[in-house]
């Protein structure tokens, strides 16, 4: 009997010890996450409450110091390059590991490996459109070309290696925990992967949109109402700039045949909306101390851990300091003693699609020219939780991979497209920043951008000497006009891309007459540049609206810099709402409550503050009459690009009669203002129901801007309903889920002063009292000091540890 | 009297010998105290349980008071269950959970060892 007893109690305990060791289902090992020691309660420390003085980082040649400023930013003093970006590695795991991780699954297509079967598709999406591919290319580049930027690669990977080495368990971020796995090895080849990764989001193509379009529309039509440059276009390099180069030849073939077929496929998923940059500098000449200032504010989607991750790094050679890419070498937007520089996105149609010719079902050749080219197949395999591995063979051409085919979407059409993109090709972008950190001169800054190819950028400069310059940088094909604006004939050579801008003949511009250079995501040049440029995702608001403001002022300050960062003028309301009203005419003064939004849009002042209540009345009556004007556009049955907000704003302005508006299935011929009044009724019956369900629709209440978590189902450590205003297309670019990413102010004295936010914190932790304390001050449109540090500095010094 | 003594001594398994050890180290550590101490089943159970309970719901509003991190909320939200108190619940019903079957199964062993009693009265 007792030993029946004793069994008994055994096993219950056993199989107990057991169940709450293993996942059930969604819901990770209990025991392991309650755990106090181990579990998530451990990670409600802060940083500085687990801060040492000294921590053991081997392979260093001389000891490392890490002063922490209040704000947890690190500044790190090394003796020499090596040491350096180890200890960036070391310090950077510390603080985002899960982060850094979980990008570079995202972007070699390896979430199946952490959720299971539900991401199959994406990762099948991630891994055909060949960014793992890219980075292996990029890998191969630096073995092949650069062993020093490999060398400091692997130093860095060594110290987060090193980092995870050391890992208790009680400190494994609790993301790990919650999704029960644990880190793997860094390698120099994730640091690379992270950079395509960039390119993956920040650029697009309408390839497929446009070749439809045309097809329905035809080309008279489609230029009519999408013109390759605005009417007003205020480029990114001043269109007064004198191109002072002999261009290249590139010959438009005779008759290209375009394949014709309408596509009724689905686009790639493409940029989200809304992420675009502003960056700018100012000369002495119009400042106030004559020093140039330079500003930059990266639009990205607003997450939590945030992207942008601040540092300072020191050797005694140089000293830079602003916004690091978790898992990339280097600072990527900053400043050092001489220079400071700051980025936005250039796309300039970099990715194209070309029809492919198979010779038959086995797929191993192609038809190009008179010949039959071979393919070859790279297998993807697919690691998925929980489940055998997924096998994947993606089809490789010499343009790219094909990206759809019949084992992937084959529901579509059974055509096979493959993919062109300068992200294939091997480059070496993390030398332009390790370059770019140490820079101490305009030439230096121009050394170091001739090696960075993808994604496009518009770096802005200034230094202390005096300068400020401009130039778009990336590798950009050499195309005939309108060449890859629409899917392309494979098997056509003369559809080729016909070599690549040289990095000289990129558009810039050093020290411009106005004395001041600017961007924000507009048409890169004027139409003189003598290269074809072309883009669907260009913006035609913000620009105009910062160069109007940096053509009025002078005497600038930082803190106009600031203000102007935080500019909530909402030049596209500005532009169209007297348009609107004016069609609007007066069916609607009758309806009092109508008659109340009538006169709240009449005296706004057309800044998108917070508090105002118009900005929301003029975006839902904008939004219901764009959809309406363009509905039909949704029948045609095809992805396609509707006309943008620029465009649709001049055609109800100049021609409200155009044939555009009329609705073809009605007996009469409407115009303008029929859409204008529809639009308005949509908008007053929805502003009534919101009224009703929500009340106040002041602009910030009814925007709700975000920052959400990487794990959109982790709700609880995103940051909601943030008090602040802005919005698509304004200079403060903050939607919903969209914003300045990163926010720096930065004046080039003798003594450099230095500002920067961005909304999260340092600290990747949700326990942390870091992770989201800059929040609040990024909403309200201040900064925290990011001047440079020297290593005896001990003001505001949080902590201090020696890595040795 | 040992039943007290057992729950202290639990108390200081977790708090001293945990942050160094898995918790299934500490259900046998546990598990072979109870038999050590001999105490009765239930006993061994509650004393156990008791004392893992307590323990982890101590360790739990320890962190959670020093630090005033909102992390157990969060989690609590997270999880779906109501709020950071709820989640240090569970944690103390857990740690009991595993502490007063491991207590339970020591004092079970012990019997097996136990010679007949040789003092009993038999008239």
């Amino acid at each position: 009997m007792k030993y029946f007893g004793f069994f008994i109690a055994l096993a219950i305990t056993v199989a107990l010890a057991i169940a709450v060791s293993m996942p059930l289902g969604p819901v990770p090992p209990l025991a392991p996450l309650l755990d106090p020691n181990h579990g998530f309660w451990q990670n409600s420390y802060s940083e500085d409450e687990l801060a040492k003085d000294e921590l053991e980082l081997s392979n260093l040649t001389s000891p490392v110091t890490v002063v922490y400023d209040e704000n947890l930013i690190p500044h790190i003093f090394a003796e020499n390059e090596e040491d350096l970006y180890r200890a960036q590695g070391y310090v950077t795991a510390k603080h985002r590991l899960w982060q850094m991780e979980f990008q570079t699954m995202a972007a070699s297509g390896r979430i199946s490996e952490i959720v299971g079967p539900i991401a199959i598709e994406l990762d099948r999406m991630t891994r055909r459109k060949g960014l793992g591919y890219g980075a292996e290319l990029g890998l191969k580049y630096l073995q092949e070309n650069d062993p020093e930027i490999l060398k400091l690669a692997e130093a860095y990977a060594d110290g987060v290696n090193q980092y995870i080495d050391q890992l208790s368990p009680g400190q494994v971020p609790v993301e790990y925990k919650i999704l029960n796995y644990r880190p793997e090895k860094w390698t120099a080849y994730k640091s690379i992967l992270l950079l395509k990764y960039m390119s993956d989001m920040l650029v697009g193509d309408r390839d497929l949109e446009y070749s439809n379009l045309r097809k329905i529309l035809g080309q008279e039509m489609l230029d009519k109402l999408y013109p390759d440059f605005p009417v007003d276009n205020d480029p990114v390099i001043e269109s007064e700039h004198v191109w002072d180069f002999t261009p290249l030849s590139v010959i438009k073939p005779d008759s290209i045949p375009f394949p014709n077929d309408l596509l009724a496929i689905d686009p790639l998923p493409q940029p989200e909306e809304g992420t675009g940059s502003n960056n700018w500098a100012v000369s002495g000449s119009k400042t106030k101390s004559g020093n140039p200032i330079l500003a930059n504010d990266p639009h990205l989607s607003l997450n939590l851990p945030s992207l942008w991750y601040s540092m300072q790094l020191s050797t005694p050679n140089h000293s830079v300091k602003g916004a690091t890419l978790p898992g990339a070498l280097g600072v990527i937007s900053g400043f050092n003693e001489d220079i400071a520089w700051g980025v936005t996105n250039a796309t300039k149609d970099a990715r194209d699609w070309y029809k492919i010719t198979f010779q038959d079902k086995q797929r191993k050749t192609y038809k190009y020219g008179n010949e039959w080219r071979p393919t070859s197949f790279r297998i993807e395999e697919i690691k998925v939780k929980g489940e055998n591995p997924y096998l994947d063979t993606v089809v490789y051409t010499h343009y790219g991979p094909v990206v759809y085919d019949r084992t992937f979407k084959s529901e579509r059409q059974d055509v096979n497209f493959a993919l062109k993109w300068t992200v294939h090709e091997g480059s070496n972008e993390q030398r332009t920043f390790i370059m770019m950190n140490k820079s101490k001169n305009h030439e230096d800054y121009n050394k170091a951008l001739d090696n960075y190819s993808a994604p496009a950028q518009n770096f802005v400069f200034a230094s202390k000497s005096g300068d400020i310059a401009m130039r778009i940088q990336g590798k950009f094909p050499l195309k005939w006009k309108e060449q890859g604006k629409f899917f392309m004939d494979g098997a056509d050579p003369r559809f080729e891309w016909q070599g690549y801008i040289p990095n000289e003949q990129n558009a810039a511009t050093l020290n411009p007459e106005r004395g001041f250079v600017s961007s924000a995501n507009q048409h890169p040049v004027d139409p003189s540049y003598p290269y074809y440029v072309f883009d669907n995702s260009y913006e035609h608001y913000r620009n105009r609206r910062l160069n109007n403001r940096l053509r009025e002022l002078s005497d600038i300050t930082t803190d106009d810099m600031k203000l102007l960062q935080f500019d909530d003028y909402y030049l596209h309301a500005a532009e169209a709402l007297p348009v609107m009203i004016g069609l609007l005419g007066t069916s609607f003064d009758s309806d009092p409550e109508a008659k109340k939004y009538i006169d709240e849009l009449k005296s706004w002042d057309f800044f998108a503050d917070p508090n105002q209540k118009a900005p929301t009345l003029f975006y839902i009556w904008w939004d219901k009459t764009y959809d309406q004007i363009w509905k039909k556009w949704g029948e045609f049955g095809v992805p396609v690009v509707r006309p943008n907000n620029y465009q649709t704003v001049r055609l109800l302005e100049l021609t409200p009669q155009d044939p555009v508006f009329d609705i073809d299935k009605t007996d009469v011929v409407e115009t303008a203002s029929d859409h204008i009044n529809i639009g308005f009724q949509a908008m007053v019956k929805s502003m009534k129901e919101w009224e009703e369900k929500e009340g106040d629709y002041s602009w910030a209440n009814y925007k709700r801007t975000s920052v959400q978590h990487l794990v959109p189902q982790f709700a609880p450590f995103s940051v909601t309903n943030i008090y602040t205003g802005g919005g698509r297309g304004i200079l403060n670019a903050t939607s919903e889920r969209h914003g300045a990413s990163w926010r720096m102010v930065v004046e080039m004295g003798d003594e450099i002063t230095a500002f920067g936010v961005y909304p999260g914190g340092q600290s990747g932790n949700p326990g942390s009292k870091f992770y989201s304390n800059f929040i609040p001050i990024w909403a309200n449109g201040e900064y925290l000091n990011f001047n440079l540090r020297s290593k005896e500095d001990s003001e505001g010094v949080l902590f201090q540890t020696i890595l040795k | 009297m040992r039943f007290i003594l057992f729950i202290l001594v639990v108390i200081g398994v977790v708090v001293f010998l945990n942050p160094f050890f898995p918790f299934w180290v500490i259900m046998i550590v546990i598990a072979l105290l109870s038999a050590l101490l001999g105490l009765s089943g239930i006993q061994g159970f509650l004393a156990g349980g008791l004392g893992y309970g307590l323990a982890w719901l101590g360790q739990a509003l320890f962190i959670s008071a020093t630090t005033g991190s909102d992390l157990p909320n969060r989690m609590a939200e997270l999880m779906g269950i109501g709020s950071g108190m709820t989640i240090a619940g569970l944690t103390a019903i857990v740690g009991f959970f595993l502490g007063s079957f491991s207590g339970l199964t020591g004092s079970l062993l012990r019997n097996l060892f136990r010679k007949k009693p040789d003092n009993l009265y038999r008239g």
